[in-house]
């Protein structure tokens, strides 16, 4: 397709700063596979990143981020229990995305201008329904029949005559099978289905990443790095009074051994806080990490360098 | 030009991966709909082959589930149309069964509020279209959710209360009667009727008199003077504010209200002298004519003889019974006329009468002894000043106990700490109605661990608002809720 619309709409942006990265090779991947170069799309809610796709989900959880589920389960939407897609991600996670070219943030679409695109996509759309409906209508034909055969298997060995009542009534079923529109199944998209051929706008500036880096941030950013670097998985502990639980292996099958309170090397922290989660510590049966990332180097950057951070861990003892 | 026609082409496969074939969506029908129970977790990964298969089987079971697409058959979806100016979601095919709690009518059409429709878009209730094309659950949270209308917390918030059977409603400030108005214990009705017509803010029509029957007619006037007055906004459940619940006193004032607040004259009452007519020494007062000013036009008004109207009133002495006159005499054997003190007589208003207690009260401390009082450090009570224990701690008490309804009124409103929701039961489904939804079960405020704990300004803010339904806070931190709430609470003081 020479001249594609899309293509246009890209050089029309209106962020004249974005520019598309072209070097996705999607076509060998199939479902099962994790995708091999394709960049996880970190969409944001506010400033929550979240995520959509299962094959960016089942990436990032290949290399060690597995954020939260947010919202309704398809199979059981009236439930807690169990929760389904988006995925929620920590800012650190989406951040170790991004600073590992793993993922990219992905900005909402803006609406078409170009209505006659557009209503060539409804067309196309509509087309689809119409298609679907044909080929359910077969399907449900198809479906009939067997069943009324599988009756009538059944029947053989009966007396009675109806057997042949259902005979007669499959040889009529072309002509008497209705499928009405209604019946159709129609599939409700979890992520975006593309079906308004939008271009999907992405960036990889640091301005459109909506959350500021603020100290708090980095120093939470460090510690994170740090442990996902050294193989722990790590999800959100604010009910355990920390920052960060830290799991010896995947939190679908392991309990986690550590809560990791992030402060920073020069901040006071009152004694009485230290003994509330130390306390906090021992009844829920996890060990305190204190982690304070080292003192930037000479450099003197403003982003963290990456550098080593320092543990202590807090025990009870006693003095006998 | 090649590469990006490739990488378009492959982007747009990959974005296409989810999108299930119709043979897939036949197939949908006969879907299970349980949900694998969790196993117990281990507690240290040792590298065996039992463990990884089972972390295996574990993520095999969360990829399939994850990626169920939801299947609904179309005759079963209640067809809607979001509108992006209103932030609204219109209905175009009846309502379901959620109608019973959730939605609300407005000039014969039906709608639905966005956390509303999101969350019946992921019950797979509702197909949502934009611009004739359907839209996916992502872009219900893209566009419906955002600071004017729902937070994501919000949402999330709103989302797990809703799955667990709750009615939730967006709280509305004005809807909240005072505690004045509950002591009046006005009928309902007249809320519902007041809040319908909040409601109808944005039409500029007259309201049409049929449904408001039972109102008074001089109603409708100020209705269509407020209807261009009140700022249009968007929603019309958003927060009124302020000036709308003064538009009932629209009816006594002409000018719209910013011109109807000039000042009201300021009385001096010191100057002005309220003459003893009833006081049984005062038979022979005459009343000085009136100030000319005052008076309309040329009217001439003489002085006044109150003699007539005194007898009139009933100045006859009460006569007691034995009894009673027993009574009143060991009542009246220690008390003294307040009048009967020559001093208190020579008093002419009120302030004279304050400064001659406080002289007398001074005059009564001069007998304090100098080494005790005279110092910088002075005894809390003086002996004979207190009754009782309970009056004697009252007075030496440093900290004073308070509760949360004081000095609400001069608390400035806050933007950090808003309620966000009205949480009903989920055993009122039944007989919920949503035009008289009554007394809410709680009221929610959403706020995250990252935020600040709820101060004393804040709660004292929030229990205001809210009256007399308790405030819970639930706390979202990273899809996980969690709900507290503060409970006020007096410490006892008597001592016996």
């Amino acid at each position: 397709m020479d001249g594609d619309p899309a293509e246009m709409n890209i050089s029309q942006s209106s962020s004249s700063s974005i520019e598309v990265k072209d070097d996705m090779d999607t076509r060998s991947e199939s479902e099962n596979q994790p995708a091999g170069d394709a960049l996880v799309d970190i969409s944001f809610c506010g400033s929550t990143p979240l995520l959509w796709k299962v094959s960016d989900m089942k990436r990032c959880r290949s290399v060690g981020v597995t954020g939260a589920l947010v919202g309704s389960l398809a199979r059981q939407p009236r439930q807690n229990v169990r929760l389904g897609r988006p995925l929620e991600l920590l800012q650190e996670e989406a951040l170790l995305l991004e600073e590992t070219s793993t993922g990219v943030a992905s900005l909402h679409t803006q609406d078409c201008g170009d209505e006659e695109m557009h209503s060539e996509a409804v067309r196309q759309y509509e087309a689809g329904l119409e298609s679907s409906y044909k080929e359910q209508c077969a399907l449900a034909l198809e479906d009939k029949k067997t069943v009324l055969k599988k009756i009538i298997n059944e029947k053989e060995n009966a007396t009675d005559d109806s057997g042949n009542v259902i005979r007669d009534r499959l040889n009529a079923l072309d002509q008497a099978f209705r499928f009405p529109w209604p019946a159709m199944a129609v599939q409700l998209c979890t992520a975006r289905a593309g079906f308004s051929h939008c271009p999907e706008e992405r960036s990889f500036l640091s301005t459109d990443w909506p959350v500021p880096r603020d100290e708090r941030l980095n120093t939470r950013f460090c510690v994170y790095r740090d442990l996902r670097n050294k193989g722990f998985y790590l999800t959100s502990a604010g009910k355990f009074g920390g920052d960060f639980l830290v799991y010896p292996g995947d939190p679908l099958r392991f309990h986690a051994h550590f809560i990791a309170l992030c402060i920073s090397m020069d901040e006071e922290i009152p004694l009485c806080d230290i003994l509330a989660i130390a306390r906090l510590g021992s009844n829920v049966k996890k060990t305190v990490l204190l982690c304070s990332p080292q003192s930037r180097s000479e450099t003197g950057k403003d982003e963290s360098v990456e550098g080593d951070v320092v543990y202590s861990s807090l025990q009870w003892s006693s003095m006998v | 030009m090649a590469d990006r026609h490739t990488s378009t082409d492959a982007h747009k496969l990959n974005v296409y991966q989810e999108l299930l074939s119709p043979s897939e969506l036949f197939e949908a029908r006969s879907r299970s709909h349980k949900i694998p129970v969790r196993g117990q977790k281990d507690f240290l990964p040792d590298g065996s082959e039992k463990q990884t298969a089972r972390l295996q089987q574990s993520l095999d079971e969360h990829w399939t589930l994850l990626a169920e697409e939801r299947v609904e058959r179309l005759g079963n979806l209640v067809k809607a149309v979001w509108t992006p100016e209103e932030r609204l979601v219109e209905l175009q095919s009846p309502a379901g069964k959620f109608w019973q709690t959730m939605g609300f009518s407005e000039r014969g059409k039906q709608y639905l509020r966005p956390e509303e429709a999101l969350y019946l878009m992921e019950c797979g209730n509702v197909q949502v279209f934009y611009r004739d094309l359907p839209l996916s659950i992502q872009e219900g949270y893209e566009r419906f959710l955002s600071s004017e209308t729902v937070t994501l917390h919000q949402y999330q918030v709103f989302g797990h209360l809703k799955r667990l059977g709750y009615v939730v409603n967006r709280f509305d400030p004005s809807s909240v009667p005072s505690t004045y108005e509950r002591q009046l214990n006005l009928p309902a009705s007249s809320w519902d009727k007041q809040r319908k017509q909040l409601k109808r803010k944005r039409s500029q029509s007259p309201v049409s008199s049929d449904k408001q029957s039972t109102s008074p007619v001089e109603k409708t006037t100020p209705e269509d003077q407020s209807d261009e007055l009140v700022k249009s906004s968007e929603s019309p459940l958003e927060s009124a504010d302020a000036s709308d619940r003064t538009w009932w006193m629209e009816r006594d004032v002409q000018p719209p209200p910013p011109q109807a607040q000039s000042a009201a004259p300021r009385w001096d009452f010191s100057s002005i002298s309220f003459p003893d007519l009833g006081s049984r020494r005062s038979r022979s007062v005459c009343l000085a004519s009136p100030d000319r000013s005052l008076l309309p036009g040329a009217l001439e008004v003489g002085d006044c003889d109150v003699a007539p109207w005194l007898s009139r009133l009933n100045m006859k002495q009460e006569k007691l019974s034995h009894r009673d006159r027993e009574r009143q005499r060991e009542r009246d054997r220690y008390r003294r006329d307040v009048n009967s003190d020559r001093e208190v007589r020579r008093c002419r208003n009120w302030v004279e009468y304050f400064q001659l207690l406080e002289d007398r009260r001074r005059r009564g401390q001069k007998d304090r002894p100098a080494h005790l009082w005279e110092r910088e450090v002075t005894p809390l009570t003086q002996p004979g000043q207190c009754a009782s224990h309970r009056e004697l701690l009252d007075q030496i008490s440093i900290v004073k106990s308070s509760s949360w309804s004081e000095g609400v009124s001069r608390l400035s409103p806050s933007d950090q700490w808003q309620i966000s929701f009205d949480v009903y039961q989920p055993d009122t489904v039944a007989e919920f109605k949503k035009s008289h939804p009554g007394k809410p079960y709680s009221r929610m405020c959403v706020c995250s661990f990252d935020g600040p704990v709820p101060d004393l300004h804040a709660m004292k803010l929030l229990s205001f608002q809210s009256n007399d339904v308790p405030v819970t806070f639930a706390v979202v931190d990273h899809g996980d809720i969690s709900f507290y709430c503060f409970k006020d609470f007096k410490l006892p003081t008597d001592v016996y």
